[in-house]
């Protein structure tokens, strides 16, 4: 697995003649053998570079691929990788970024609730959240769907989110919609690697690198909250946000899947999301649900809320509410 | 004869009670995030917390309702005025320049209370003095406090702003609690929102 990701190793592999042979099952199952073994002795001698450290970059990708699930790292490992990831960056695209790996704090589940009166369509939290998650410019990833409905209806597969013109338009409201993290989250029992889990304050975050790609969270969120990298993600260097954090808005790659994280790299320090910090209109509440003063316990306790698809027991912390 | 009917009551009542607790089970709200939520009663200490939180910033003043929480701050609305003091103009002396009032308070479009009861100026500033507005009863308020001024007829707005459902806070979720004020959203001389385009648009639906 690990030559397999090595460059100079993939050279390796595709001078095996056995490439231009057409393939019968024991031609394969011999090859599978032979690649294995080529491997395994690349990796005993590090492969060229790797493991020798011909190059920084070299060294500091190939430490990378040995990292272990961000949940089992203790933290001197966390440090360790964070400060990589900083380094690779600074070698790679030239910015000096500050990741950190903070932990959730105490006593703190997070909470949201969205103002189905008061949202009129203006789109600054989905700007704010292109731009403060470093997402793909090129593919026009959003974690954020606003969906223009008309009074009355009650369900956004019925809206139009593709809607550009002047808003708010009359006899319509508009409807947010992005990721629920829900306590009972369909996509983590659907994970096969356990890259997306859920933190201890209740964001549902993707270690980014444990992710293979197989999309069945996708297909399991009942929400659609979730975004695949299907080209390597573009941002122009001056845009990227530097303040990240592992499990936020780090840079990922191609083939990985991402979400909205409540914005971990701000919210772990007290401030808000970059979506709640942006609406025009204060739609947004944000806040600990188990601190009894907070904003986001007023409107649960004093407005009428109601989640979307409650009936399936995903135990969303995400509520919607009217004045 | 008599066992069969025995067994079959049996098995019906065996029935009845598996249905009963498995409906109890799949309705039942433990460890819902609705039952979490409710049982936090406890206070939550912000400063012990969280690292980082605002201490109370410039341009603010504390609001003078307690919110469940205790107290907490809002923004300064009078260095944000152009022209304020109002006395400088608006005293007992002559204003000499021509078309003075065109000049300094021709931007203002008053648009508040609707066609059937349209606001005019004297509904919230007197002749007698301008630094402050003056109530229906007649109070004098700040101009830094004017969500007391709002919260004369907008009451429902004024209650969710306290409590937290209406309006917005500055930057930080912890700490010391600090809100936007009415006029840091809303123009008080025209204050629904205006029509404009969208910031940005969503590409349709992929994946």
């Amino acid at each position: 697995m690990n030559s397999r990701k090595n460059k100079d190793c993939r050279k390796q592999k595709k001078n095996t003649p056995l490439q231009d042979k057409p393939f019968g099952r024991r031609e394969f199952l011999k090859g599978a053998v032979k690649a294995a073994a080529l491997g395994s002795a690349a990796m005993v001698s590090g492969c060229g570079t790797g493991l020798l450290g011909s190059s920084e970059e070299d060294s500091l990708r190939w430490k990378e691929y040995f990292k272990k699930h961000y949940r089992l790292m203790t933290q001197e490992e966390k440090d360790e990788t964070v400060r990589r990831l900083e380094r690779l960056a600074r070698l790679r695209r030239g910015v000096d970024i500050q990741m950190s790996s903070k932990g959730p704090i105490e006593r703190v589940l997070f909470g949201y609730a969205f103002n189905l009166t008061r949202c009129e369509g203006f789109m600054e939290c989905v700007a704010a959240c292109v731009k403060e998650n470093n997402l793909d410019r090129k593919s026009n990833t959003q974690y954020i769907r606003i969906f223009e409905m008309e009074h009355g209806e009650m369900s956004p597969a019925s809206g139009n989110s593709k809607y550009f013109h002047e808003v708010p338009v009359e006899d319509h409201f508009y409807m947010g919609v992005q990721c629920f993290h829900c306590e009972k989250a369909p996509c983590v029992k659907a994970c096969p690697t356990q890259a997306t889990y859920r933190e201890p304050d209740g964001i549902v975050v993707v270690d980014y690198d444990w992710c293979i790609g197989c999309r069945y969270c996708i297909a399991a969120c009942p929400y659609y909250g979730r975004r695949f990298n299907w080209n390597e993600p573009y941002v122009p260097v001056n845009e990227i946000t530097k303040k990240q954090h592992y499990l936020g808005n780090r840079m990922r790659t191609r083939g990985q899947m991402e979400k909205c994280t409540f914005c971990v790299q701000r919210t772990r320090e007290g401030r808000l999301p970059a979506c709640v910090e942006a609406c025009p209109t204060g739609a947004r509440v944000f806040g600990n649900l188990l601190d009894p003063k907070s904003e986001i316990r007023y409107v649960l306790k004093n407005k009428k809320v109601f989640r979307f698809k409650e009936e399936l027991g995903t135990d969303a912390k995400y509520w919607y509410f009217i004045d | 004869m008599k066992i069969s009917a025995f067994k079959t009551g049996l098995f019906w009542i065996l029935f009845l009670l598996l249905l009963i607790f498995s409906w109890g089970y799949a309705f039942s709200e433990k460890n819902s995030v609705v039952e979490i939520y409710k049982n936090a009663t406890a206070p939550f200490d912000d400063e012990k917390s969280v690292d980082s939180i605002l201490l109370i910033p410039d341009n603010t003043v504390p609001v003078e309702t307690k919110y469940q929480g205790g107290f907490f701050w809002t923004e300064t609305r009078k260095d944000k005025i152009e022209r304020f003091k109002c006395s400088e103009c608006h005293n007992n002396k002559d204003v000499k320049i021509a078309r003075a009032a065109e000049i300094a308070h021709g931007d203002i479009i008053l648009d508040h209370g609707g066609q059937d009861k349209p606001l005019s100026c004297y509904t919230c500033h007197k002749k007698d003095d301008r630094n402050f507005l003056v109530t229906e009863e007649g109070s004098k308020i700040d101009m830094d406090h004017s969500y007391q001024m709002c919260g004369q007829c907008h009451f429902r707005q004024k209650k969710d702003w306290v409590g937290g459902a209406h309006g917005k806070r500055v930057s930080y979720w912890a700490g010391t609690r600090v809100v936007k004020t009415c006029t840091s959203c809303h123009d008080p001389h025209s204050p629904l929102f205006e029509k404009r385009w969208p910031k940005t648009y969503s590409p349709p639906l992929v994946n």
